[in-house]
C-alpha cells in the first residue's frame, strides 16, 4: 500500500519528492542544513531564481526557450540602481521604467518568433547579447549608482519572519500558476506549445500568445532581477550571467518538457527550489565549483531520462 | 638591485603626468612611481631601438567593461593626449574572446605599429602573436596579466603570489595568528586567485584555520549567496581572506544579514569596502580591513616603458609592484564617498573625472 502510495507521488509530482529527498541527504551530510536559519536563507535566494524560472517555464511551454532571461537581469540590476542612486523617492520610477522596458525587450522576442519566424534559441540569444552590450554602452563599464534603501527590503527584509523576497516570489508564482490553467490565455498557451498548427486552425491567435509569452518572460526576469538588486544593493555588469544556464535547468527539473505543451509553473517552484537547494548544501559541503558545474549538467540530462522513464510528467494533462 | 622611488600620488599630480615623467626619466632605472605602491624593476634589462617622427603604439585590451579596465584605459588616454605630440595610441578591444585578441594583434602588426601594450586573455593562446611581433621590430610590452615565456620586451605588473603573501599576513596578524577563516576567491580555476591563495596560506600561522575555499566570481551577490551558505555551516568564522573588494564586501554583507558582529578581513582597493569599513568600524569593535591594490595606473607605466624603449633607452625587462597595505590607519587618505562602491581607489584619474567615467 505505501509503496503504492509513493510510486503514485511520484508519478504525480517527481520535483517535489525530489526536493525532499536531496533536503534529507543534505541534512543527514550535514546538519547545518536543517536549521531554520539556514531554511530561511535558502528560501530568500531561491526567489531570484525562481521568478526568472517562472519566466522560463512560460517560454518553454511555449515549445520556445528565452535565452534573453541573463541580460534582462543585468539590464535591470544597471538601470535600476542608476535611476534609484540611493534615493527612496526613485523607487517608484526605477522600477515602472525596468518594467516598461522589460515589456520592450519581451515584445521584441515575440515579434522576431512569432512574426518572422526566428527560432526562439537564435532570437533570444542575440537579445541577449544586445542587452549586454546596451548595459556596457550605457555604463561605459563602469556602473554607478545604488538601491534605495527603501528597496532592499524586498531583497533582505522579513515578513512575519519570513524572507520578503519568497512571498513576492511565492505569490507572483501562485498567480501565473493560476492564470496558466484557470485563463483562456493559459490553455491557448498550452496548446499553442502542444500544436502550434492545430491550435490556430482552432482559431487561437498563436502569435499574439507567442509574444504575450515572451513580454511575460521578459517582465518576469525583470522581477527577478529587481529582488537579486534589492538583496545586494549595487550594479554589477555580470549580476545576471547566472540565470542563463540555472533558469532552464530549474525549469527543466520542475518537469516541464523542452518540446513545449507540458509543464507546470507550479513544478517550476520545486525545480527551483531544488537547483538552490543543491547549489547550498554543495557549499556547505566544500564540493568544489567544477563539481557544481558537472553536477548541474548532469541533472539537466538525468530530469529528461527520468520524466521519460516515469511516464508522466508534472502536472501534464 | 632593485631601485625604487616612492613619489606621493598628489606630488605627481601636482607636477602632471608628463612633467613627473620628465622629472625622474634618466636618474632612476624608471623608478617612475605614481602613487604610493613601489615599483621593483628587474635588473635584467630590455635595450630600446631609437624611431623617428610621430609613433604608433598599440593597445590590444584583452576585454573592456569593468571598472577597474575602464579605469585604466581612461588613464592610459589622459597619458596619450598628453604627449599627442610625440605618439598616438591605438586601443583594440578583444572582447575576452582569445581567439579575437590574437586576430587584434595580428591586425595591429599588419597596421605597422612600433610598440604593443597587451592585457593578455590567455597568458599562451598570445605567445605566438606577440612573437610574431617581436619579429616584425614592434616593441612588446604584456601588462597587468603575464604572458608566458620571455619573448616579449618588458612586463609590468603585480605578483598575485605577494599580494596574497601580503593579504595573508595582515589577516593573520589582525586575528593575532589564532582563529577560523573562510576564503572567497574570484572566477573559478583563475591563475590570478589562485596565486593569491598560494601567497596567503604560506603566511597563515598554525594557528589559523581555513573552514573553506570558495569561489565567488568577484561579484558582490555570488559571494553573498556563498557565504550565507558558510554562516548556516559554521558557528564561527572569525576572518574572511578574499583576493577581491567585491568579495569581501558580499562576505559581510552577508553577516550583518545574519546579525553577526563584522570580523577583520582583507580585499583589494574596491571603494565599496573602503565605504563599508568608513560606516561600520564604530559599530563593530572587530572590524579590521586590510586591502592591496591593483594600481589602474599600470597602463600608464605601460606607455612610458614602451616610449622609453622606442626611444632607444633601456628599460627594465620586468617592473614588479610592490603590494601596499591600505587599511585602517590610511584609508581616509583613499576612500572616494562620493563616488561609486565600484572604484578602484589606486588611481591617477581625478574624483571629476571618475564622476564623469562612472555616469
Amino acid at each position: 500500500m505505501l509503496g503504492e502510495r509513493l510510486v503514485a507521488l511520484l508519478r504525480r509530482s517527481p520535483a517535489w519528492v525530489a526536493v525532499a529527498l536531496l533536503y534529507a541527504l543534505a541534512v543527514i551530510v550535514t546538519p547545518a542544513m536543517a536549521k531554520p536559519a539556514q531554511i530561511l536563507n535558502v528560501l530568500q535566494v531561491t526567489a531570484f531564481l525562481g521568478l526568472v524560472a517562472t519566466g522560463q517555464t512560460i517560454a518553454l511551454l511555449t515549445g520556445g526557450i528565452d535565452l534573453s532571461v541573463a541580460g534582462v537581469v543585468t539590464m535591470t540590476n544597471i538601470v535600476a540602481t542608476g535611476v534609484m542612486m540611493g534615493e527612496n523617492a526613485r523607487i517608484a520610477p526605477a522600477v515602472l521604467i525596468c518594467l516598461g522596458l522589460g515589456a520592450v525587450v519581451g515584445a521584441f522576442n515575440g515579434a522576431l518568433i512569432a512574426i518572422l519566424r526566428v527560432a526562439p534559441i537564435i532570437a533570444t540569444l542575440a537579445m541577449n547579447s544586445i542587452l549586454f552590450g546596451a548595459a556596457l554602452v550605457y555604463t561605459g563599464g563602469a556602473p554607478r549608482g545604488s538601491a534605495a534603501p527603501s528597496f532592499d527590503v524586498i531583497g533582505q527584509g522579513s515578513v512575519v519572519g519570513l524572507p520578503a523576497s519568497a512571498l513576492c516570489w511565492l505569490v507572483v508564482a501562485v498567480v501565473v500558476a493560476y492564470a496558466m490553467r484557470r485563463t483562456t490565455y493559459g490553455r491557448w498557451l498550452y496548446a499553442v506549445g502542444a500544436n502550434e498548427r492545430a491550435a490556430y486552425l482552432m482559431g487561437v491567435p498563436t502569435r499574439a500568445v507567442l509574444v504575450v509569452a515572451y513580454m511575460l518572460s521578459a517582465t518576469l526576469a525583470v522581477m527577478g532581477g529587481l529582488l537579486v538588486t534589492a538583496y545586494i544593493g549595487n550594479p554589477s555588469l555580470g549580476i545576471g550571467n547566472q540565470f542563463l544556464l540555472t533558469s532552464v535547468v530549474a525549469v527543466v527539473v520542475g518537469g516541464t518538457a523542452l518540446t513545449g505543451g507540458v509543464g507546470s509553473v507550479v513544478g517550476t517552484i520545486a525545480g527551483a527550489l531544488f537547483v538552490t537547494e543543491l547549489n547550498s548544501f554543495t557549499n556547505i559541503a566544500q564540493v568544489s565549483t567544477g563539481a557544481q558545474f558537472v553536477i548541474q549538467g548532469v541533472l539537466i540530462a538525468l530530469s529528461v531520462i527520468a520524466y521519460r522513464m516515469i511516464g508522466t510528467r508534472a502536472g501534464a494533462r | 638591485m632593485p631601485i625604487n622611488a616612492n613619489f606621493s600620488r598628489r606630488s605627481a599630480l601636482k607636477l602632471g603626468a608628463g612633467a613627473a615623467a620628465a622629472s625622474f626619466l634618466g636618474f632612476n632605472a624608471f623608478g617612475d612611481v605614481i602613487s604610493d605602491a613601489k615599483i621593483i624593476p628587474s635588473t635584467e634589462m630590455t635595450k630600446g631601438v631609437a624611431k623617428s617622427g610621430k609613433l604608433r603604439i598599440g593597445f590590444s585590451n584583452g576585454f573592456s567593461g569593468n571598472g577597474w579596465r575602464t579605469m585604466n584605459l581612461r588613464a592610459m588616454q589622459i597619458e596619450a593626449a598628453a604627449n599627442a605630440a610625440k605618439y598616438e595610441l591605438i586601443t583594440v578591444d578583444g572582447q575576452g574572446d582569445i581567439a579575437k585578441q590574437v586576430n587584434d594583434i595580428e591586425d595591429l602588426i599588419a597596421q605597422n605599429v612600433d610598440a604593443l601594450l597587451i592585457i593578455a586573455n590567455s597568458s599562451s593562446a598570445v605567445v605566438p602573436a606577440v612573437r610574431k611581433a617581436v619579429k616584425a621590430g614592434v616593441m612588446t610590452v604584456p601588462f597587468n596579466l603575464p604572458v608566458d615565456g620571455e619573448e616579449w620586451h618588458a612586463f609590468i605588473g603585480t605578483d598575485p603570489v605577494k599580494k596574497g603573501g601580503t593579504t595573508g599576513k595582515y589577516l593573520n596578524d589582525a586575528l593575532g595568528g589564532k582563529g577560523k577563516i573562510v576564503a572567497l576567491g574570484g572566477l573559478p580555476g583563475n591563475s590570478y586567485t589562485a596565486g593569491c591563495w598560494k601567497g596567503a596560506k604560506e603566511n597563515f600561522g598554525p594557528g589559523i584555520e581555513v573552514l573553506a575555499f570558495k569561489d565567488a566570481s568577484w561579484e558582490e551577490d555570488k559571494a553573498k549567496v556563498v557565504m550565507a551558505d558558510l554562516i548556516a555551516a559554521y558557528p564561527q568564522i572569525d576572518g574572511i581572506w578574499a583576493d577581491g573588494g567585491q568579495d569581501a564586501v558580499g562576505g559581510l554583507k552577508a553577516l550583518v544579514a545574519a546579525g553577526r558582529p563584522l570580523v577583520p578581513c582583507v580585499g583589494d582597493d574596491y571603494n565599496g569596502l573602503l565605504k563599508m569599513y568608513d560606516e561600520d568600524k564604530d559599530k563593530n569593535p572587530q572590524f579590521k580591513f586590510g586591502a592591496v591594490s591593483e594600481p589602474s595606473w599600470e597602463g600608464i607605466v605601460a606607455l612610458r616603458t614602451a616610449h622609453k624603449l622606442l626611444s632607444g633607452e633601456s628599460a627594465p625587462k620586468r617592473q614588479i609592484i610592490q603590494p601596499i597595505v591600505i587599511d585602517g590607519s590610511n584609508y581616509q587618505k583613499f576612500i572616494k564617498r562620493n563616488l561609486p562602491d565600484g572604484v578602484f581607489v589606486d588611481t591617477t584619474l581625478s574624483d571629476d573625472e571618475l564622476k564623469k567615467l562612472f555616469s
